[in-house]
């Protein structure tokens, strides 16, 4: 339980173990959790969820919120259909571009005019849903080239897909910078304490910016490689990603608080929702376990990351002193 | 002879010009003139649309924005309780619906309707224990509840709707008060207790001072946790509203009732003008924030805009709102 509560960089690594040992254990010598075809159905939602989750992630770790994560999802797979029919590489850098100048101008908005990131990015949000329901006529589109949709699907070693591949990449490149670079230390002391960031010498305005766009480009970047991968775009987005990206990155521990969250942690959060909705769906249980259980999780989650939770338990237990605990 | 006079005048007497004026304005002087600016473009706008003042395009106005309205009113608690974005008061508004619509079928509409007000207080009243009592984040534990409520609907309802055994919609919904739709009746009843709770009653103070500072209210006395209980059961017993009369219009419920309801409310809320970081707002301004973004939907249908267009326009303008409101404080 201390591991849960107190450590934000093992919480992760271990209710991922946890949520693995179990159904492994609840599917003793059966094949259907420990399965090719369960991991292979893990990475795919690790691919759609995951790259959304990194960047509203950074988002979170410097204290603030991308709320415009699903309509830049939908947005961008919407552009590289519609332009990557003839040259996928030019669809998917468009959609990519038009992730990036979503978060740039976000990014700068906020930062100038001292505004909340909430209220941007809802701003942002219902722009860019708009963008795609203009540019699709309100329809979903089918993708016509249909090589490049298998080749995208198309397995390596068993399980892997070019698109498993990129998100890992990402991943790894996002990981090694964050550890090695000035990058990923200036990210955690925006976080932290933006005052103090400033007065140390770090360009929060320019960490602002940056991971705004960061987190346009990565969910630009999921988008149109989902959409590629299934053939068609829709301008509500081929798949809800807001919520779960939320949730993967607060169970891999990053803290809405702002200053807490490493890449690794947030993959461990992706893989740990996926492992829910993969594995109960293996052992045949109805979606709705899935979605009960995420929440539960969740809930378990906020409630160890609760500043109060400690006092109320002293005041609970008649430990400690009642006057600092109203 | 001109530079000797100017030479006589002082310079500030001098510079005195209009663009000066506007130059020497402060950033709330300049934001209040930009707003008026904008509602008078709307007004203008609105008024030179044909159809705009017709019976049926107001009535559509008034009833639409009476069930997202609801919500808003809500949301504007919760966020001037210092407590950013409920995201699951349109899981409450689907649940509720599904709550009446299932207890009227067994014993009638004068136990289903407390029912489900009790059902949507009860389930805000949980969150506010999370978030006032234990200080959770309030994004994390709406949007485990949201997702909670999504998930235990699932298996109640095989994923299809409730459909009420006895039409409900003739003799309640279809009344009008003062040529006024019944809901948007039932809205404005809802917008004037949320306002009078807010500026008369010692619960509202508490709001406004909780949403301030926690811990200066803390100081004070207060029980902050008591007051985010309170604002998190009236936010779920308003959206619980809107549920009942989206179930008793359509004479069934389901899940897709309150769904983007979060968004549209937030929207509101802070088109309105109610600060995000709290202890600033009041429910007359959503009530504001509502009825423009209905005005514009209502201008941009009348004119021949497609449906895709009116979202595109609807969030500009959100954003245009959005960014004359006053800098956070960080």
């Amino acid at each position: 339980m201390r591991l849960l509560s107190h450590n934000q960089h093992t919480r992760p690594v271990v209710l991922l173990a946890t949520v693995f040992a179990c159904f492994a254990l609840f599917d003793f010598n059966q094949g259907r959790f420990l399965s090719i075809a369960t991991l292979t159905s893990e990475l795919d939602t690790f691919c759609t969820i995951g790259l959304v989750a990194l960047g509203l992630g950074a988002t979170m770790v410097i204290g603030e919120f991308d709320l415009s994560v699903p309509g830049v999802f939908g947005m961008a797979g919407c552009i590289a259909v519609l332009s990557g029919v003839e040259h996928p590489a030019m669809g998917f850098l468009l959609a990519v571009l038009a992730g990036l100048s979503a978060g740039i101008i976000q990014g700068l908005l906020i930062h100038r005019l001292r505004l909340t990131s909430i209220g941007v990015t809802l701003g942002g949000l219902l722009i860019t849903v708009g963008v795609a329901y203009v540019l699709t006529d309100s329809a979903s589109i089918p993708y016509d080239n249909l090589d490049v949709a298998l080749a995208m699907n198309d397995q390596y070693a068993g399980v892997f897909t070019s698109r498993t591949l990129m998100t890992i990449a990402v991943f790894a490149i996002v990981a090694v910078l964050a550890s090695i670079t000035r990058i990923g230390r200036d990210v955690v002391a925006t976080g932290s304490d933006r005052n103090a960031a400033l007065v140390a010498g770090v360009n929060v305005g320019g960490i602002l910016v940056g991971i705004f766009a960061f987190s346009g480009a990565l969910s630009a970047m999921s988008g149109a490689l989902l959409s590629y991968s299934l053939a068609s775009a829709s301008p509500a987005g081929l798949s809800d990603v807001l919520v779960p990206a939320a949730t993967a990155a607060i169970i891999g521990g990053v803290s809405l608080g702002g200053g807490t969250g490493r890449p690794l942690g947030i993959a461990a959060g992706v893989l740990t929702l996926a492992a829910f909705r993969s594995g109960f769906s293996a052992i045949g249980a109805e979606p709705w376990v899935s979605d009960i259980t995420t929440s539960v999780a969740l809930l378990f989650v906020s409630v160890l990351d609760a500043p109060a939770l400690a006092g109320r338990f002293r005041r609970l237990m008649h430990l400690g002193d009642p006057a600092d605990l109203k | 002879m001109r530079k000797a006079i100017l030479r006589l005048v002082p310079p500030a007497m001098g510079s005195i010009t209009p663009l000066n004026r506007f130059r020497r304005l402060d950033g709330s002087q300049i934001r209040a003139i930009l707003h008026a600016v904008f509602i008078l473009a709307l007004m203008i706008a609105a008024l030179a649309t044909p159809g705009f003042l017709s019976g049926p395009a107001l009535q559509s106005l008034l009833t639409t924005i009476s069930f997202i309205g609801c919500v808003a009113v809500g949301m504007t608690l919760v966020t001037i309780s210092g407590n950013i974005l409920a995201l699951s008061l349109g899981a409450t508004v689907g649940a509720s619906a599904l709550v009446v619509i299932a207890a009227s079928n067994r014993s009638g509409l004068a136990e289903a309707i407390p029912l489900a007000l009790m059902f949507g207080s009860m389930v805000g009243a949980v969150q506010g224990a999370l978030i006032g009592c234990l200080r959770a984040n309030p994004i994390i534990v709406t949007i485990a509840t949201s997702v909670l409520i999504y998930g235990a609907a699932q298996p109640i309802t095989g994923n299809a709707a409730f459909y009420a055994v006895y039409p409900t919609s003739d003799s309640l919904l279809n009344a009008r008060l003062l040529g006024m739709p019944i809901e948007f009746v039932v809205f404005v009843a809802i917008l004037l207790i949320c306002q009078f709770l807010l500026s008369f009653t010692v619960f509202g103070r508490n709001v406004f001072m909780v949403g301030d500072s926690f811990n200066a209210a803390r100081a004070a006395g207060l029980r902050p946790w008591a007051t985010i209980i309170g604002a998190y059961s009236c936010a779920g017993a308003f959206s619980a509203i809107a549920g009942i009369m989206l179930a008793l219009r359509y004479g069934r419920a389901s899940m897709e009732f309150g769904l983007g309801y979060d968004y549209s409310a937030i929207a509101a809320v802070l088109v309105g003008g109610t600060a995000i970081s709290g202890g600033q707002g009041s429910a007359i301004r959503t009530f504001a924030g509502m009825m423009i973004i209905g005005i514009v939907q209502v201008v941009l249908l009348l004119q021949g805009f497609r449906q895709e267009w009116q979202y595109l326009i609807t969030g500009v303008i959100v954003l245009g709102v959005v960014l004359l409101s006053p800098p956070a404080g960080r």
